[in-house]
């Protein structure tokens, strides 16, 4: 028992990583129709920012990640400024800025390559190497700080889009936006934010994964694979269901390394399952959108 | 009008020896790829060993020059590169990319009768799959090196031990070489675990490994930040049993990424700090480069030695000579145990002598000193 609580700690802190690369596909997603790829190069770049503000000029952590979620925000928005304006301006089809993304996402990575070493960076706990135990709940300092952020960011995004007048804005441009831009709502402005909150929302997965596993040139596509399969398990449609998503596919991988009688390298297939069982099943996800 | 012809035979001239000058050596690497933290350290330090060649006049008394090219460690890229250099003159190419781009060279290679070398890669099936007589492996092999973790581990009278490795292509090769050694060995592999690349943790596998019991873990993987992570997982949960690490661990990057956490740790490894070759070459390599040498660096400095002893034994850059000269030689570099020499005999083309590999542990952050040596 003890045992499986552990791992839940665990899988909890990838889920709420998975989740908020989820996040970063949705607030893209959801008012612009375009799907993101290179979310997972914006976590590297945020792993990266904590290289150099944690690591090398050793900041304070929330100075650190408060600067680094900044220069996130700015690539998101220059992001969409760069390769996706342009485009939709010139009225191109849809495909068009999923494409020039992909390209991004090669720029991205590439500059990384040629800017630092190859081996994998460190970057620092939020709370240094240590074990939190909690009745019967155990884990590392950093799980729980990550579970935390995780639930603080959801429901912060929750009430923006459930609560304020801006976030129905959002909701209105998600649900249809020529409509919406008949209604006087400035359609650029509400893709370039969505573009900036993507970027903090990916850079604060990158960043909160980096102690981990490393700020590395090659990490940003598994968490990008990671990420869409949360999505598509917890659906595009509500906020929460990214999380959702998140913590289902988490759990499922880790699980099935953990108990299932399989050759761990079979054990690895498992969420691939999930995905295809999903989009053959379910294609809107758990979750479906309101009507 | 006749000084003009003079001087512009003596330019034509002039220009004919240039053309002839240089002696050109293939170069496929990896500069953005899953290699390029082998691959890179490698050619840098093919690049100090060319350099310091042509300072001492090079060789046959021309100098050499490298034509270095990236292949993103993808066999299909590497095959054309191989065709490209070998149209460009090289009579050589020194292969420290990925080891199925570098099996993938040789059906060029081969086919164009150019000899290749690796002097990094470890697979081995390299020298075994193709009947290549233009290609050597001088990086110790992947047997060699579980078969020299486990003599070491031998004294320790193990029963039981776990094995973890990760899902690239050469863990896998790497992890299925030490199972097959350790079973040949009469011990039990109570546990085989892999952690996927990309993976957030390595709890779920640890714990699983916790849960056999074993007498210690080999770790085959062969991706740092994985290794990294299986570390971290081992302290978060508190294990105490040894753990036995593929040559991935003798990468100085542990020093710094993996703080706090390799303490104790043996490796397998190829470099000996207190050979005197290597003494040598480390003090070389800081004053020409400014930078600290790395084990790494040594693979491609022994591998541009090598070519260069070839040609110099061949006499000339005659392809089918300078075969027949590599076969023949015997070299000491910085790889290897003291006093270990490359050598081909019998046909054979694995030059990294078995007993050659050394055990290392870590002190503290540190990569240590030298426990064992060989397969005895």
């Amino acid at each position: 028992m003890q045992d499986f609580l552990e791992l839940a700690v665990g899988a909890a802190a990838s889920g709420c990583i998975y989740g908020l690369i989820a996040l970063a596909y949705l607030l893209v997603l959801r008012p612009t129709g375009i799907i993101n790829f290179a979310v997972g190069e914006w976590a590297m770049l945020a792993a990266f920012g904590g290289f150099l503000t944690l690591t090398r000029y050793e900041w304070p952590y929330p100075v650190g990640m408060a600067v680094v979620l900044l220069f996130l925000f700015v690539v998101g928005w220059a992001t969409e400024r760069v390769a996706v304006r342009p485009l939709v301006e010139k009225g191109a089809p849809i495909l068009a800025p999923i494409l020039a993304l992909l390209g991004m996402l090669v720029v991205f990575r590439e500059s990384i390559s040629v800017s630092f070493p190859p081996d994998p960076m460190p970057v620092p706990y939020a709370f240094g190497i240590g074990r939190l135990e909690w009745g019967l709940l155990g884990g590392t300092y950093q799980s729980f700080f990550i579970i935390a952020v995780t639930l603080a960011v959801f429901i912060g995004v929750w009430y923006f889009f459930e609560r304020t007048v801006a976030g129905k804005v959002f909701q209105a441009v998600a649900i249809h936006r020529r409509a919406a831009a008949l209604m006087g709502i400035n359609l650029s402005r509400v893709t370039a934010l969505s573009f900036g909150a993507g970027g903090v929302a990916a850079g604060l997965g990158g960043l909160l994964v980096a102690p981990n596993v490393s700020a590395h040139y090659l990490m940003g596509v598994p968490l990008a694979i990671q990420g869409f399969s949360a999505l598509v398990i917890g659906g595009v449609g509500r906020v929460e269901g990214a999380l959702l998503g998140g913590m289902v596919l988490a759990f499922a991988e880790q699980l099935t390394v953990r108990y299932a009688p399989i050759p761990s390298g079979y054990a690895q297939g498992v969420p691939l399952l999930f995905l295809m069982i999903f989009l053959l099943v379910r294609p809107s996800g758990l979750l479906k959108a309101k009507a | 009008m006749k000084r003009f012809i003079a001087v512009l035979g003596a330019v034509l001239l002039a220009g004919a020896v240039q053309a002839q000058e240089t002696i050109k050596i293939g170069v496929i690497t990896d500069r953005v790829g899953v290699s390029k933290p082998y691959a890179e350290p490698a050619t840098e330090g093919m690049m100090f060993g060319a350099n310091e060649i042509n300072k001492k006049g090079g060789v046959l008394g021309r100098k050499i020059e490298l034509l270095i090219e990236d292949d993103q460690s993808k066999p299909d890229v590497s095959a054309a590169l191989a065709r490209k250099l070998i149209d460009q003159g090289a009579v050589f190419i020194l292969s420290v990319s990925l080891s199925p781009a570098t099996q993938q060279q040789q059906t060029v290679t081969m086919e164009a009768k150019t000899p290749q070398m690796t002097p990094m890669n470890s697979a081995d099936y390299l020298t075994t799959q193709l009947n290549n007589p233009y290609f050597w492996q001088t990086g110790p092999l992947g047997s060699t090196q579980i078969q020299t973790l486990l003599a070491h581990a031998k004294a320790k009278n193990l029963k039981r031990v776990a094995l973890i490795t990760d899902n690239s292509d050469l863990g896998q090769a790497i992890g299925k070489a030490f199972k097959g050694s350790i079973e040949k060995a009469g011990i039990q592999v109570v546990a085989d675990e892999v952690v996927p690349l990309g993976a957030t943790t390595a709890t779920p596998q640890m714990q699983k490994i916790r849960g056999a019991t074993p007498d210690a873990m080999f770790v085959a993987g062969v991706v740092t930040a994985t290794n990294v992570l299986i570390f971290k997982s081992y302290r978060e949960l508190g294990l105490k049993f040894p753990i036995h690490a593929s040559y991935n661990l003798s990468v100085p990057i542990y020093e710094t990424a993996a703080k706090g956490l390799v303490d104790g740790i043996t490796f397998v490894d190829a470099y000996d700090p207190d050979k005197p070759e290597v003494k040598a070459f480390e003090a070389a390599y800081r004053k020409e480069t400014g930078k600290e040498p790395v084990n790494l660096n040594g693979y491609g400095y022994d591998g541009i030695h090598l070519v260069a002893e070839a040609i110099k034994k061949a006499g000339s850059t005659d392809k089918e000579k300078v075969r027949a000269a590599m076969q023949s030689l015997t070299y000491a570099g910085v790889m290897g145990a003291k006093g270990m020499k490359y050598t081909f005999p019998e046909g054979k083309r694995t030059g990294f002598d078995p007993n050659g590999m050394v055990v290392r542990v870590y002190q503290g952050d540190k990569q240590g000193r030298v426990v064992h040596v060989g397969l005895k």
